[in-house]
């Protein structure tokens, strides 16, 4: 899957001219018209009136809602951008933004670094290739909840599994809850383990595009197989690896079920003092535990401006080296 | 015109049996079972579904026997009991908010701890008035104090007292042997009249096992703390975070400065588990040995037996708790206006909190009963808890709660609550300095009070 | 190396998924042991036995409605999305680079999160809280289907064989339905796949807007952890039960899944 920023619309293809503008063959050509300027706007429709419901809806009135001291039940008093100056100076809020993109750089990179190294793997000629593409797929298919439940059991202070293997090299016991390194480490291999069979499965396809001519021709050249992963495989793959990364974006930066399982309870405090608090928590954690709408409102529109301005620094990304495909 | 009248009638009945129950003190606290039996000459009562929500850890409230025994006496109203979380402040609480102001998805009849109370009472447009349904009558069953804090700002009757929290000390009776201390429940009462006594029973504890993955004395700083303040309170004009004016004051309060230096204390001196109640890991370390005292109102008795398991037996025991009595928990049941059966849902209320509710719970969970009748009763006075050893936690939590004065606690005790402790846990573990928690204590107190 | 690389790639994908069925076979005093056991014990069977007794669980309940839910929610979703996907690839009308666009930003916006304040008070004033299509309806909204319907459908399917069936009279949905459809089948069937399981592993919006007596597969788990917390291997049984659904499904189809997310792959 490669990301097309630039082309987003089906471009103009060579081929016979569309009958748009002339009389449409065979049936009453009123009817051809019609169909033909107006069932598009159908098919889209359904996508479009859901979304005004359920996008825009929300987009503007969260908008609203964050402009007031808003109850649910009870009072709303329209407060102007008092939210948002009390947010920007709300240690809590920067925490939670500092885990969140902390939690996402500390699972992306090893999670692309090892899809890489996987996917490498996976292409070379090998027996029972079915069989592994499959087992490392398998925790894709493994419920968030459930593996949040699971790890979180491995990564117990006084008898989990990680901690007594620590042990037989002397490692004193980790409260891995207990400080923000060890907590996103432990919620980072949650959300690696899940995602890089499957990153590893979209790279390997990826890879299987690449015209094996161009590692003839390097292999004539006398090119050692490390130097034609450098020159050929990755430069080919970077659409793919952007497509992956746009992806990871905005799973990262809405991480939520991994952290919450983690604290076992779904208080949302991420811990004492919040080591593991995302921005999805903080906002859950004022909107449906401190009942303050208007807040949360106004930090959801951040975590909106904070994934754009990822996603803007991707665009330029893919601006860059968007042509390579 | 017809349902009009028969509620009329069955409104009548249900009062009279209340009332007859109240008198009386008898074990028939069924008053739904005339007005169901009384139906059926008529077109057959649709059977009815109440549902309870409750919290809390291992055995909870203990009703499930009381819920069968109910079922199968009332065809008519089955109850569905459901337990949510072991989180009162946190979760179950915000979580209930949520449903009450959404005006759906609260059960029929929901638990309360007391430290909620104050923020319930002062949103009556939430509850149904359990006088419409007779059971004003009840009064004379329970101490001033605890019915009258089920009289919410509208001056109406809007939640019945389940059960109270008397103090002890739970230990582990395997581990204090191991370290060499006493282990008969009276003598280990008197290991500890008071807080610095426990200090020093603590570090022997400690100097028998002072390996990394032995036992530690204390739990953590959560059950201490709340152990501590409902002692304090009480000596500081009976108020904690909030004083009866519902005005904030955590900073000026001894009783809480106090319980923070004590517990504070006893976290460097490297006598606790460093484990949060009611997590997972606490409960595991419960059932595992991982500690070996831990403050005990009578309810934590029922969270204990459940978390510990039936394979425990007679491993914990419990002592009188060091610094005299004090009440820490208790709680509620009301029954939400959303309900669409305000009436059998009373019906239930009444015989959950009425004596046979309460001697079963008691039985079950060692929640230990608020209702006076249900106190006297020798099911309960006499009950030995076989969990604990048979200890006689009939006749040590009756003289524990006698001269019980509950606490203040104001509207937004529990936020302030958990807020605070999450402070306390920070610095037991490690990630909040021992020389900045009670600044950050006071800021996360202040905040949470906002 | 390659070997090396492969074996530990599966060991480290294959072992959390053991261990928890080893959990669900043994009791709470061995889950608990250090160090951990690691072969299956005997106690499956009442393992399972506790979990569908524990009624306040409501797990069956939540397997139930998350099957609903995720089947509904990608019928619908891969529906409407081959509609707009062949619409925005395949015809040409006024406004569809801009509407297509808008798509693509909104696969930027995390609806849910956004939207948890006004789609909460939505269903309050609809009465829908604690009801399935609470569930449902805020995820058909999927930019991502759409965007890659559009993607795959523009490389899948030749102009010529639109123009030819215009040619031929058909009308735009028949060459929707005769068309396009058969072309997409793989891309639709990597869709539905990721879709069902976003779905089927959804959590923030369950968990606020359902309530506890009608979960759905994953806010039940959460449920057991909650209330029954020192139950560990009924909990290990219930994730275990909770992943077992799409475990068969995967192995089953495993060919064609692997298949098609590649096909899938190099096409969108």
């Amino acid at each position: 899957m490669t990301l097309h920023v630039d082309s987003p619309a089906a471009p103009p293809r060579p081929g016979p001219e569309r009958p748009t503008g002339h009389r449409g063959p065979r049936r009453g050509s009123g009817w051809a018209r019609f169909d033909l300027r107006a069932t598009p706007y159908f098919l889209v429709s359904p996508y479009f009136l859901l979304f005004a419901v359920f996008g825009i809806f929300p987009l503007v009135y969260t908008l609203w809602v964050s402009l007031h001291e808003w109850e649910l039940a009870g009072d709303k008093t329209f407060v102007g951008v008092e939210n948002y100056i009390e947010l920007i100076t709300d240690a809590a809020f920067w925490n939670a933004v500092i885990n969140t993109l902390g939690m996402f750089v500390m699972s992306t990179v090893p999670q692309l670094v090892l899809a890489l190294l996987l996917a490498n793997a996976l292409n070379k000629r090998i027996r029972g290739r079915l069989f592994f593409r499959l087992g490392v797929l398998l925790p894709l298919i493994t419920s968030v909840v459930a593996v949040a439940v699971v790890f979180t059991q491995l990564y117990g202070r006084d008898y989990g599994m990680i901690n007594w293997f620590l042990s037989l090299f002397d490692v004193e016991a980790i409260n891995w809850q207990n400080q923000k390194w060890s907590s996103w480490i432990a919620i980072s291999t949650m959300i690696d383990w899940r995602w890089t069979g499957y990153n590893a499965i979209i790279l390997l396809a990826a890879m299987q595009t690449i015209p094996k001519d161009l590692y003839e021709a390097a292999s004539i050249d006398g090119a050692s197989a490390r130097r034609q992963f450098w020159q050929i495989t990755f430069p080919m793959l970077r659409p793919t690896i952007i497509f992956v990364v746009f992806i990871s974006t905005i799973g990262g930066l809405t991480l939520f079920t991994e952290p919450v399982m983690f604290d076992g309870n779904p208080t949302m405090s991420g811990g004492a003092t919040g080591q593991y608090q995302t921005v999805a928590m903080f906002i859950v954690k004022e909107a449906f535990r401190d009942f303050d709408f208007g807040y949360a409102a106004a930090a959801s529109w951040l975590l909106f401006a904070l994934i754009l301005l990822g996603t803007l620094i991707n665009y330029s990304f893919t601006r860059r080296i968007g042509g390579s495909k | 015109m017809l349902n009009n009248k028969r509620q009329g009638k069955l409104a009548a009945v249900a009062v009279m049996a209340a009332t007859a129950l109240a008198i009386t003190s008898c074990s028939s606290s069924e008053p739904a079972k005339p007005a169901a039996g009384g139906s059926s000459s008529a077109a057959a009562a649709e059977p009815v579904t109440i549902t309870v929500h409750t919290f809390g850890g291992g055995e909870n409230f203990g009703y499930d026997k009381a819920v069968e025994t109910w079922n199968a006496a009332h065809p008519n109203i089955q109850v569905k009991y459901q337990n949510l979380t072991d989180r009162f402040e946190d979760v179950y609480l915000p979580q209930l908010l949520q449903r009450l102001q959404a005006n759906s998805g609260a059960a029929d009849i929901i638990a309360l701890d007391e430290g909620a109370m104050g923020l319930m009472k002062a949103r009556p447009q939430f509850f149904t008035d359990l006088a419409e349904y007779g059971l004003d009558s009840r009064k004379a069953d329970f101490p001033a104090a605890k019915w009258d804090n089920g009289i919410n700002a509208d001056n109406k009757l809007f939640a019945l007292g389940t059960d109270i929290g008397g103090m002890t000390m739970c230990y582990r009776k395997d581990l204090f042997e191991k370290a060499g201390l006493p282990t008969d429940r009276e003598e280990v009462g008197k290991l500890w009249p008071d807080w610095a006594a426990f200090m020093e029973v603590g570090k022997k504890f400690q100097a028998a096992n002072p390996g990394k993955t032995d036992p530690k004395f204390l739990d953590g700083p959560n059950t201490l703390y709340n152990v501590i303040l409902s002692q304090e309170a009480p000596k500081n004009g009976n108020v904690a975070y909030f004083d009866k004016q519902n005005q904030l004051v955590i900073e000026t309060n001894p009783a809480i400065k106090t319980s923070f230096d004590t517990v504070k204390s006893f976290s460097e001196a490297g006598l606790t588990a460093k484990l949060a109640s009611f997590t997972p890991p606490w409960n595991a370390a419960i059932k595992k040995g991982g500690f070996a005292t831990m403050g005990c109102p009578a309810w934590m008795l029922g969270v204990v037996s459940g978390a510990a398991g039936e394979g425990n037996k007679g491993k914990w025991d419990v002592a009188a708790v060091p610094g005299g009595a004090g009440n820490w928990g208790g709680s509620y049941l009301a029954v939400p206006k959303q309900s669409k059966h305000p009436k059998e849902a009373a019906e239930v209320l009444n015989y959950l909190t009425g004596k046979e509710g309460h001697v079963m719970a008691f039985q079950e969970a060692a929640a230990f009963p608020s209702s006076i009748p249900a106190q006297q009763d020798p099911a309960v006075a006499d009950l030995k808890n076989a969990f604990f050893n048979d200890a006689p936690t009939g006749k040590i939590f009756g003289e524990s709660v006698k001269d019980l004065l509950p606490v203040f606690l104001g509207e937004k005790h529990a936020q302030v609550k958990t807020s605070v402790e999450k402070v306390l846990e920070g610095m037991d573990q490690g990630s909040v300095p021992y020389d900045q928690a009670w600044t950050k204590f006071l800021e996360a107190g202040v905040k949470a009070a906002g | 190396m390659t070997k090396v690389v492969l074996a530990l790639a599966l060991l480290l994908s294959a072992f959390p998924i053991y261990y928890m069925f080893i959990m669900a076979t043994r009791t709470n005093e061995e889950a608990i042991d250090v160090p951990p056991p690691l072969l299956p014990g005997g106690h499956l069977g009442e393992n399972i036995q506790r979990l569908l007794s524990t009624e306040d669980a409501y797990f069956m309940t939540g397997l139930i409605n998350s099957a609903i839910v995720s089947i509904t929610v990608t019928v619908s979703v891969v529906l409407i999305s081959t509609l707009a996907g062949f619409a925005f690839a395949k015809l040409r009308f006024r406004g569809s680079k801009i509407l297509l666009g808008l798509i693509l930003v909104t696969m930027m916006v995390p609806l849910q999160q956004m939207g948890i304040v006004p789609l909460y008070e939505l269903m309050v004033t609809l009465g829908w809280t604690g009801q399935l299509k609470a569930v449902i309806l805020p995820f058909l909204v999927n930019g991502f289907g759409v965007f890659m319907m559009t993607q795959y459908a523009t490389q899948a399917v030749p102009d010529e064989l639109v123009e030819a069936a215009r040619v031929d009279g058909a009308s735009t949905m028949r060459i929707y339905a005769n068309v396009i459809l058969p072309a997409l089948r793989p891309g639709m069937a990597v869709l539905a796949l990721l879709v069902f399981m976003q779905t089927w592993n959804e959590f923030m919006w369950p968990l606020i807007v359902l309530n506890p007596d009608n979960p759905v597969v994953q806010t039940s788990i959460a449920a057991l952890n909650q209330a029954h917390g020192t139950d560990y291997v009924m909990l290990f049984t219930g994730t275990a039960a909770s992943v077992l659904p799409l475990f068969i499904v995967f192995i089953a189809f495993g060919r064609q899944i692997v298949g098609g997310l590649m096909e899938g792959a190099v096409k969108a």
